[in-house]
């Protein structure tokens, strides 16, 4: 991989991209002012739409905006066509693995991936063993992390198959955007993106065998940092968002508690973890779900979005192996590539990465929201030391990859326009086809020089634009 | 060896119950070891029953008229085959690799596992860690409450046979072996007194292998299995939840007859 | 509608409408507790007729023991530990819209955020700089906008009939609890107030003016207040907006436009109070005893509460 930065805008000599040039010109002919004025603007409204967020671990609950950054990522048309198809790919592998896993263990059996690996993993369900699924789909809606090196070239970072965020950002980003600047839509061919709810809605009615499913959003609840989404979504797909507690099984069968009685649920589209879905079936300390909710799943009369027992397949310690399942169950090429990764728990890669503290990104397995995870280039001599404690007491729980030269986009940050590190996360929606709507998340570090892109860290987004050529 | 059983429990409430759902794992199935004569479970309603996660046959109980007891009734004949030693398993046991917070292994249990079983992974060093747990963890009614891990049960150095049972998992797995816990009923000497019990099973290369470390058993002579699960939780006979009802009070009766064998 | 949001935009409503009842009894209370005080030596009975209203008098009897003026201000006002203090009716409320915050309108959730969000400014510098009076104005005011917004912006559907269900649930009592408070503070002279004394003109137009009904009462009978009209009025008279008959009105036409069959016996306990007030006289309710008819009446609006509590609010 190689050490310079790709930036989106600019080429090598400092000349725009083709793909830009629209803007560029935009941009040039904007003072400054006006960006900035536009921009306490969008603060503004994004406050009074309560279009927050809450961080884990702040005590008060405290709602926070997450940063809106004026300056779009562009994608030029023909390229995203390549992730788009990629990203199908991927997806639709990754839902034959965990078909495959469940039943038949034919990648097992074939000596792909060790079998330890996947059945003694803490994503693997039991529950889910032998259960046949609608369409044999299982990650319904996912969000493929995708960075691009030094070189442009797109490389997946993670896939996200359990309850992935964000999507409500990518939609409100848009809208912002062509509302404090409606000439720039006029003036070139912008992919649109605000069908995402409608499609999320025909997704999640295929998952279900029934014509005219009920379907629900089921939130942990209010004081969830991604809240704001469930509602969102819940209010464009035009269904009930309902609580743990609104919900209940009786002979098998899930209802809600509504103003006219109990009415029955055919499709819940849950954002909450597996482990706190039922308290008879997972942790029992749960109170956010709905005791008996398994029993009723697993007898088909109820369809969970995602399916329970996905987190199996977007483990890092199984990320290695994305390749394999796609050339194993779809015989073909992959289109995305994957970043390299040391596994740690393999004693030879563990003292490579030991050795290479400095240079390498080390995060945990089962990680997410990018806690846990050391940048070593980032870091100081005491943090990696400190690091290599936990590394070396739980090796098994960690993987390790080269730090990858993320791409930059000019961003609108207090001194002025600079390039700041950005990723991008579209998002695959699974049901009678697989499909996306152009572009997805873009999140920037606005942090100069960071790499981490997350909202819990200081990371904002950007409005994502699919151009034509 | 034919046994007749009755195992009624009795919930009752201090106030009404809104509505309450109860798992039922009170239903034996036929293995190499068990054959079942005849088995029936009564309660309140009408349950169709299903298979759990774990194979176990579950029945899922859901009441929501206002109800101030829940009476249940589990009873059948049974027959079992005391020289069988070793079940086999159609799926992998490497889902029972994974611990659970009830079977954690904290570093005391790690250090007791690794004293008793070096490098060995046979069914001899299991059996000196079984016997070894029993003496570390005298039998304690009352020392211990159903959401006691393992790790403070050994600790205390005190516990009933879910506590043995957990720890023993935890040592177990640590270790590098599959192992699950079973509930079921056991038989005592006299075959006249049974009662609810838990032990472990560990997979050792071709099937499942009995431990009960409570009565430092490793052969299952008198063991009727109920279900299987990763811990107390996965496979406990009667777990539910429920809305209103205030104190509850549980009464629970076993009865066990040898049925005379004409050969 | 899933029966936890209807649940929570019953009791925005119900508390926002606590809300500014209390405010509504605490300033007419206060300027009465200005005046010269026949054969009392102070106030505080005065106030300390709020609290009996609002059913906190033995709370602030075990927190503060003797009546002081200062502490009843503020224990009516601000203070956080009294669940019944206004401070925490719009806390409550505003908990509660955020809870359905996809469900009101935009306007409707900025408004009561603002209120919250100055309510805690005003708690944090304390009364003393505000001033009561102002203060209450301000709540009044705040509800006022409130619910114009709701009614200029929500649409006419269930989440519009809890709404209004939670504040008519709410102002019922409150008005019941007002008469019967009044009442009993002035017991047995009550019988005598029509004697056009200063005192009774006082007493009984405080009443009406902490309903925003003095207008109306002179309108109606061009009279000086006295028990019987008084009553009668907020009571019975159904084009008065803050009186029971009002209130149970609203009620019963609320309840019928719901859907579903499973609100019947609340339906039905609705109309029969409704028929009931259409068809009683005052002499009637005088007749039997006022306090004895304010009692019996302000279960039958915790019954009606409670019938729609079990038929929406949180079905099984």
């Amino acid at each position: 991989m190689s050490g310079a930065f790709f930036d989106e805008m600019y080429a090598a000599g400092g000349q725009c991209r083709p793909h830009y040039r629209e803007f560029a010109r935009w941009l040039a002919d904007t003072p400054l002012e006006l960006l900035a004025q536009r921009r306490r603007e969008a603060d503004l409204l994004f406050h009074r739409a309560g279009i927050t967020f809450t961080l884990y671990g702040d005590e008060q609950g405290t709602e926070r905006l997450i940063p809106f950054d004026i300056i779009p990522r562009s994608i030029k048309a023909s390229e995203w066509q390549v992730i788009e198809r990629g990203c199908i790919q991927r997806v639709q592998a990754l839902n034959m693995f965990l078909a495959d896993i469940y039943h038949e263990q034919r990648i097992l059996k074939a000596g792909i991936i060790p079998a330890e690996q996947v059945l003694a993993n803490e994503g693997y369900q039991v529950a889910m063993r032998g259960l046949g699924l609608h369409r044999g789909l299982y990650a319904h809606i996912a969000g493929v992390d995708l960075v691009r090196d030094g070189d442009g070239s797109y490389y997946v970072l993670e896939d996200n198959l359990r309850t992935p965020s964000g999507v409500s950002y990518m939609l409100e980003d848009r809208k912002m955007m062509m509302r404090l600047f409606p000439e720039l839509f006029a003036a070139q061919r912008i992919a649109p993106i605000d069908h995402y709810p409608n499609l999320l809605l025909d997704t999640l009615r295929s998952a279900s065998p029934l014509d005219n499913p009920t379907v629900v959003v089921l939130t942990p609840g209010r004081f969830n940092s991604a809240y704001f989404e469930h509602a969102f979504l819940a209010r464009e797909m035009g269904v009930e968002l309902v609580e743990g507690a609104d919900l209940f099984v009786r002979d098998d069968r899930v209802f809600m508690r509504t103003t006219c009685g109990p009415q029955p649920v055919d499709v819940i589209y849950r954002r909450l973890d597996d482990a706190f879905l039922d308290p008879l079936t997972f942790n029992p300390e749960s109170m956010l779900g709905v005791p008996g909710l398994i029993a009723a799943y697993r007898l088909g009369n109820v369809v969970l979005a995602n399916a329970v027992g996905t987190g199996v397949a977007d483990d890092k310690s199984i990320y290695p192996y994305v390749g394999e399942m796609i050339r194993f169950y779809l015989d073909e090429a992959p289109i995305l590539k994957n970043v390299p990764t040391w596994q740690c728990r393999k004693p030879a890669e563990l003292s490579h990465v030991l050795a290479n503290l400095e240079h390498l990104v080390v995060k945990e397995t089962q990680g997410s929201g990018g806690y846990g995870m050391l940048v070593g280039p980032a870091s100081t001599a005491a943090q990696i030391e400190a690091f290599r404690l936990r590394l070396k007491a739980r090796p098994q729980d960690y993987i390790a990859q080269p730090t990858l030269c993320l791409s930059t986009c000019p961003t609108f940050v207090e001194s002025g326009i600079a390039p700041r590190h950005i990723d991008l996360r579209p998002f695959v929606l699974s049901g009678s086809q697989t499909r996306l709507v152009p572009g997805g998340l873009t999140r920037v570090a606005l942090r100069e020089g960071s790499l981490v892109v997350n909202s819990s860290q200081g990371g904002g987004t950007k409005d994502t634009w699919v151009v034509e050529d | 060896m034919k046994l007749s059983i009755r195992h009624d429990t009795t919930y009752s409430y201090a106030n009404e119950v809104c509505t309450s759902i109860q798992f039922l794992r009170l239903t034996p199935q036929d293995s190499e070891r068990q054959r079942v004569i005849d088995w029936q479970v009564d309660m309140p309603r009408k349950v169709r029953s299903q298979l759990d996660p774990y194979g176990n046959v579950l029945h899922v109980l859901t009441l929501d008229e206002p109800h101030g007891e829940i009476v249940l009734c589990a009873h059948g004949q049974v027959e079992i085959d005391p020289t069988r030693e070793v079940e086999p398993d159609l799926q992998s046991p490497l889902p029972f690799l994974r611990s659970s917070p009830l079977t954690a292994a904290d570093e005391a249990l790690l250090a007791f596992a690794a004293q008793h079983c070096g490098e060995r992974r046979d069914r001899a060093a299991l059996i000196e860690l079984m016997n070894a747990l029993a003496e570390h963890m005298p039998y304690s009614p009352g020392a211990t409450e159903v959401g006691t891990t393992a790790a403070e049960s050994f600790a205390r150095q005190a516990g009933v046979c879910q506590d043995h049972t957990h720890a023993f998992l935890a040592c177990v797995r640590s270790l590098g072996i599959p192992a699950r816990y079973v509930s079921g009923y056991l038989c005592t000497e006299d075959a006249t007194h049974l009662a609810s019990h838990a032990w472990a099973e560990a997979w050792l290369g071709e099937g499942w292998y009995s431990f009960d470390i409570t009565n430092r058993l490793a052969r299952p002579e008198r063991h009727l299995k109920l279900a299987v699960g990763l811990d107390y939780l996965d496979a406990c006979p009667v777990r539910g939840m429920r809305r209103g009802g205030g104190m509850e009070h549980m009464l629970a009766k076993v009865q066990v007859e040898l049925m005379v064998q004409v050969q | 509608m899933l029966s936890r949001t209807a649940a929570d935009l019953y009791w925005m409503s119900r508390y926002l409408e606590r809300a500014e009842n209390l405010a509504r009894m605490l300033e007419v209370s206060y300027s009465l507790s200005l005046m010269p005080q026949a054969g009392r030596s102070d106030g505080h009975a005065e106030l300390a007729m709020s609290l009996l209203a609002a059913g906190t008098l033995e709370d602030y009897k075990a927190r503060h023991g003797a009546l002081d003026t200062e502490h009843m201000l503020h224990f009516f006002a601000l203070d956080e530990a009294n669940p019944g203090s206004i401070y925490c009716c719009l806390r409550a409320a505003r908990s509660n819209a955020h809870a359905v915050r996809g469900r009101i309108t935009a306007d409707m959730w900025e408004n009561i955020n603002a209120t919250w969000l100055e309510m805690r400014a005003i708690a944090g510098n304390g009364l003393g700089r505000y001033g009561i009076s102002q203060f209450c104005e301000w709540v009044r005011e705040r509800s006022h906008l409130f619910r114009g917004a709701t009614s200029g912006t929500i649409m006419r559907n269930e989440a519009y009939g809890f709404i209004r269900l939670g504040t008519f649930i709410e102002r019922a009592d409150n008005t019941l609890r007002l008469l019967d408070a009044r009442y009993e503070m002035f017991g047995e002279e009550s019988e005598e107030v029509s004697d056009k004394s200063a005192r009774g003109y006082y007493q009984w137009s405080a009443l009406l003016r902490a309903l925003s009904s003095f207008e109306a009462f002179n309108e109606i009978y061009r009279n000086a207040p006295n028990a019987e009209q008084v009553s009668e009025m907020l009571l019975l008279r159904a084009e008065v907006p803050r009186s029971l008959h009002a209130c149970i009105q609203e009620l019963d036409l609320e309840l019928s436009n719901l859907p579903g069959i499973n609100g019947r016996p609340a339906q039905r306990l609705a109309a029969g109070l409704n028929a009931r007030l259409r068809y009683t006289g005052i002499d009637e309710i005088l007749d039997a005893g006022l306090h004895a008819w304010l009692i019996e009446f302000i279960d039958q609006v915790r019954d009606l509460g409670q019938a729609i509590h079990d038929a929406y609010l949180e079905v099984v």
